[in-house]
């Protein structure tokens, strides 16, 4: 059955559709990551214009962190302050993103910009990972247990505009969050994430937020950037198409709760060693598609015309 | 049916003239809806031979159908160090967004050149900004490229070759075209030409268009005349539909 996409302009089969949101919905909910990082190449890969393809997914991920951050913030795991001043950078970083974007669109080279910052993301991610979970299942093996510290003390906590953040315990510079709010905000409105995989670290290393509240404040100010990034997309790219977001919320919602449920019955590491191997396996792809010379290489664009 | 039946009433009225050429078309509209996959166009329609021309008189039919005119960009990608990216690029304007032509007989490039029955005419021809692209038989490379990217798409198609129109009774002819799920918006013509001994005797063209009808045009005219409440829309139902759906689930664990 096919469905066709008012605004990407041609018809897909529904169920590709479906499959694709649910799974990238059941990785996210397994994972606890977003999925957005999959959700826009995958879309691309069968056949989704880039540009439609970056602004519906930033539309999904609303969906879908509202739905994650619900949980924690139920349980208390928000930090609203911190999560306010990520949002403030964010909302900046947002408008240079939509920039960047729409320069590289009409100088041609959107495509390009898209598979090479995916691929170098991609690859980073997946390697990480895979370091990382292979190294706990070692650990688990050799039965042996790391100790973490509470927090680090960093250069910042030695800069200016020092404020309280009562919830995650931290007496730090407001410029870090900042900066990192408007980095995530650019990588938002360009590649159409929520950046969690990039922001969670940060906040752990570079701002030194206890873990339990790092989730739930990504997810927090995702909401908020995706939900701006959407807009912006919406009235200046028009790419944003709303039957295309409907669908895959609507799979990868439920994809998400079923990820939820199996997370029980899985090692957390060696799920993390399966997702490192997609993700290198479409950072692969993706790579090759760059590097190897085309079937053809020559390529058209069409013009829209607005009416 | 109505318009078959008109063709045929028409037939008969015309009997005297001579080398008279009735069209029509099954549909004068195609419409996009939710489920649209593409469609076909039947055309049909008569051609019958002229007393005054002697009688191996040899009959052509071409049937041409135009989009509605696009701009469209062709660029050629470079190896830099490795990396396959966009290099050189040029501009067409007025191509038709959707092209196809078919004929009852091989016609040859020049028969269809000296009448204009073309993707580009003269005019379109003289538009193209082709950038730093001089030599000829690279201009030659970038009109070809985009002819076969269209007919990926299924938005290009020339069958001078291999006839997809079908002869019933000697006088009558009908054809299907795919118009497929990519087309564009807009205004189309459906050109016929007779050709007697190869020259152009006739011509008739009528126009239909391709629209779109219910949600999907809601949808797209929402986007397109309220971007504003459109994101804000769209932005809304996502956070609803996340809302409800984590509501449900946990519920659901609860019970």
């Amino acid at each position: 059955m096919n469905i066709y996409l008012p605004i990407a302009e041609l018809s897909v089969n529904i169920f590709i559709i479906l499959s694709l949101g649910g799974a990238v919905g059941f990785l996210s909910g397994l994972l606890g990551l977003g999925g957005g990082f999959l959700m826009t190449p995958l879309l691309m890969f069968i056949g989704i214009p880039p540009n439609v393809a970056v602004a519906t997914s930033a539309n999904q991920i609303v969906a879908a962190s509202v739905s994650g951050a619900l949980s924690h913030w139920r349980q208390g795991l928000v930090d609203v302050k911190m999560g306010m001043y990520l949002l403030l950078g964010g909302l900046f970083g947002s408008f240079t993103g939509i920039w960047i974007f729409k320069l590289l669109s009409s100088a041609g080279q959107i495509e390009t910009f898209l598979a090479i910052v995916y691929f170098i993301l991609l690859f980073s991610i997946g390697t990480l990972m895979l370091i990382e979970s292979s190294q706990v299942i070692r650990d688990r093996i050799r039965k042996k247990t790391v100790k973490r510290k509470l927090h680090y003390h960093n250069w910042a906590h030695r800069l200016p505009f020092k404020v309280r953040f009562y919830s995650s315990n931290l007496y730090i510079s407001v410029i870090p969050p900042i900066i990192i709010g408007y980095f995530i905000g650019i990588l938002s409105a360009t590649m159409g994430i929520g950046g969690s995989f990039i922001l969670i670290p940060s906040m752990i290393y570079f701002l030194g937020m206890p873990t339990s509240k790092v989730i739930g404040t990504s997810l927090f100010q995702i909401i908020f950037i995706t939900a701006f990034v959407t807009l912006l997309h919406a009235t200046s790219t028009f790419a944003v198409d709303a039957v295309l977001a409907f669908t895959l919320i609507l799979s990868s919602v439920i994809g998400a709760q079923l990820g939820v449920i199996f997370t029980n019955k899985f090692r957390g590491e060696e799920l993390r060693a399966l997702l490192a191997i997609i993700v290198l396996a479409v950072a692969f792809k993706i790579g090759t598609d760059l590097l190897i010379q085309p079937a053809d290489i020559f390529s058209i664009s069409t013009i829209k015309e607005l009416y | 049916m109505k318009n078959i039946l008109i063709i045929l009433i028409s037939l008969f009225l015309y009997q005297g003239n001579a080398s008279a050429l009735v069209i029509g078309s099954d549909l004068n509209e195609i419409t996009i809806g939710a489920n649209f996959s593409g469609q076909d166009l039947l055309v049909f329609g008569a051609f019958y031979s002229d007393p005054s021309l002697p009688r191996d008189a040899k009959g052509d039919v071409i049937i041409e159908v135009k989009g509605p005119p696009q701009t469209v960009k062709v660029r050629k990608k470079k190896s830099f160090y490795g990396f396959w990216l966009n290099n050189t690029e040029v501009t067409f304007k007025e191509v038709p967004g959707f092209y196809y032509l078919t004929s009852t007989t091989e016609i040859n490039d020049e028969i269809l050149n000296k009448n204009n029955i073309t993707l580009l005419t003269q005019q379109d021809t003289n538009d193209i900004e082709w950038g730093n692209i001089r030599l000829t038989k690279d201009r030659r490379d970038f009109l070809n490229a985009m002819k076969r990217n269209k007919n990926n798409l299924d938005l290009f198609s020339v069958n001078n070759e291999s006839s997809q129109i079908d002869i019933l009774d000697g006088n009558l002819f009908k054809t299907n075209i795919p118009i497929p799920n990519t087309v564009p918006i807009g205004d189309y013509t459906v050109s016929v030409y007779l050709l007697i001994n190869s020259e152009l005797k006739k011509d008739y063209s009528y126009g239909f268009k391709v629209k779109r009808i219910g949600i999907e045009s809601m949808i797209h005219n929402l986007a397109i005349n309220y971007p504003l409440i459109y994101g804000l829309l769209a932005v809304l139902v996502a956070g609803l539909m996340g809302w409800i759906s984590a509501e449900m689930f946990r519920r659901l664990r609860k019970a």
